[in-house]
């Protein structure tokens, strides 16, 4: 649910008449005698935070795929040959199902080979952007603290 | 010489529209001719403000047109400026990374990265770039700026001294209130308030928390964080919306703590306005907060919701350590009355002259 072992001065109080480490420690005492309570007793809040901004907002993966897992599968299985007229239907029909099957005999395989590539493809391209996703919160992450470490240094020049 | 002020439309209540107002004051103060210009004019402001077409009899060499960045300026704005022959400085008031609008409102993601572009751009066309703060001159210096200064948000308490709205001060009387003040967009994290609250409200069933601020352009970051509310199954959660003068006075009157999750600001008027109204300030340390604070005010560097709203129950409960923290927040603010920006003010120009 949270995790109660924080770094240390985590807090920032400039005043001196105030005892920060004093502080922190009441805080963790505070959160080691208090029992939280989920109200939903499923799952942490901050995951829950998480996921409705992904659903709602987030650049979710599969959004940024336009294709879907179904799509991939390009062997047509619920082909339906049938018929309707009298006498020349069925006819019709019989030399259909003939031709169906000899064209199935020779393209069915290689049809299941690029479903089968296809869906290979799909969960790669997934996999890539949602670590493509990670390391640009990584980056960014990173961007900021060197941010921070060149605003320190420079503050004093500009002061 | 005369020293004139642009910014694309002035409004009402923002603090970009204030601190021109009140950079006027001190210009007229100090014996200046000095007019607002707008590219539309304003329908509801504190000031009156001409249309920048109509700038032209007021251009001359020997003036300086002070340039309020905070958003992308037209095309038609920057050809014009770029075609007068005034000096020009920027006084850059930040703009929100393009990033925390993607998913959210897409004008408002290309127009924040075509701002972030003219900063370059504008650099090749001012003599000088102040910031309201360190941190936005930083920013300066990385797009090309080498003469900078920083000119501090002027804080007018007189202007706060308004009778405050009874009904909402009725509301929250001898409640728990927690207050975070800023218009809904997410780099305000409000996400992160609302987790801390839902910690808060275990420590104190009754407490409110109240987030004044308009949604205006970020209605979807609005309705994510209702539906979050209703999944969090919380109570006593005031999304306000713009607000009159009397209403922010009565909101901050009825805090107890001003509860500050953003992850990027470049001043935070808000603050300031704690500090007037003696709230006492527990806010995330980053970008231009710890600055603005100057050590006043409590600053965490670690976001964990759990810890935070027990040090905001700490605050709250313990009257000596809140009066020590106010305390030192009212020694701050003086920093930003008109008087002492008046004297950086009347500096840059002399330099500038």
């Amino acid at each position: 649910m949270y995790n109660p072992i924080m770094e240390n001065n985590w807090l920032e109080i400039a005043d001196e008449a105030i005892d920060t480490t004093q502080i922190e420690q009441q805080i963790y005492e505070r959160m080691a005698k208090r029992n939280f309570q989920l109200y939903n007793n499923s799952e942490c809040p901050k995951e829950i935070a998480r996921k409705l901004w992904q659903e709602m907002i987030g650049n979710t993966i599969s959004n940024k795929l336009a294709i879907s897992l179904e799509t991939c599968d390009i062997v047509p299985r619920n082909y339906v040959i049938d018929w309707r007229i009298p006498i020349l239907g069925p006819i019709n029909a019989l030399l259909r199902r003939l031709i169906n099957a000899e064209i199935r005999r020779f393209l069915s395989s290689s049809l299941e080979q690029q479903s089968y590539v296809n869906r290979q493809v799909y969960q790669l391209l997934h996999d890539l952007l949602e670590e493509n996703a990670q390391l640009r919160r990584e980056i960014e992450s990173i961007r900021k603290t060197q941010k921070q470490v060149e605003h320190h240094a420079s503050s004093s020049i500009l002061s | 010489m005369q020293v004139h002020q642009f910014y694309p439309s002035l409004s009402y209540d923002d603090a970009i529209s204030n601190q021109i107002v009140n950079i006027q004051d001190i210009l007229l103060q100090l014996g200046y001719r000095s007019e607002i210009f707008c590219e539309q004019q304003p329908f509801l402001a504190k000031r009156q403000a001409k249309q920048f077409i109509k700038y032209v009899p007021y251009s001359s060499p020997d003036n300086i047109l002070l340039l309020h960045f905070s958003r992308a300026y037209s095309s038609q704005i920057m050809t014009n400026l770029k075609k007068i022959p005034d000096r020009k400085i920027l006084i850059y008031h930040n703009i929100t990374p393009h990033t925390y609008f993607a998913g959210v409102n897409e004008i408002v993601f290309e127009s924040t990265q075509m701002g972030r572009k003219q900063l370059k751009e504008l650099a090749t066309i001012t003599e000088a770039g102040w910031g309201d703060s360190q941190f936005n001159c930083h920013e300066l210096m990385e797009n090309g700026w080498t003469n900078i200064a920083v000119l501090p948000i002027i804080f007018n308490s007189k202007q706060y001294v308004i009778r405050p709205e009874s009904k909402i001060l009725r509301q929250y009387k001898d409640k728990t209130n927690i207050l975070f003040v800023g218009r809904i967009a997410p780099n305000k994290k409000f996400e992160d308030i609302i987790l801390t609250f839902y910690y808060f409200k275990q420590i104190h069933p009754t407490a409110n928390l109240i987030l004044v601020g308009s949604s205006k352009g970020m209605e979807k970051y609005l309705a994510y964080l209702q539906t979050l509310v209703q999944q969090l199954k919380l109570s006593d959660i005031m999304f306000t919306g713009h607000v009159s003068g009397a209403e922010l006075v009565a909101y901050y009157q009825s805090a107890d703590v001003y509860l500050s999750m953003s992850e990027h600001e470049g001043f935070g008027v808000p603050l300031l306005e704690s500090m007037q109204f003696n709230v006492p300030i527990i806010a995330y340390h980053n970008t231009a907060i710890p600055e603005t604070l100057d050590g006043s005010g409590i600053l965490f560097k670690t976001k964990n919701h759990v810890a935070i709203a027990e040090l905001m129950a700490m605050v709250i409960e313990d009257k000596h350590l809140q009066n020590k923290i106010t305390a030192h927040q009212q020694q701050r603010l003086p920093y930003f009355f008109p008087d002492n920006i008046e004297v950086k003010l009347q500096k840059y120009l002399l330099k500038a002259n």
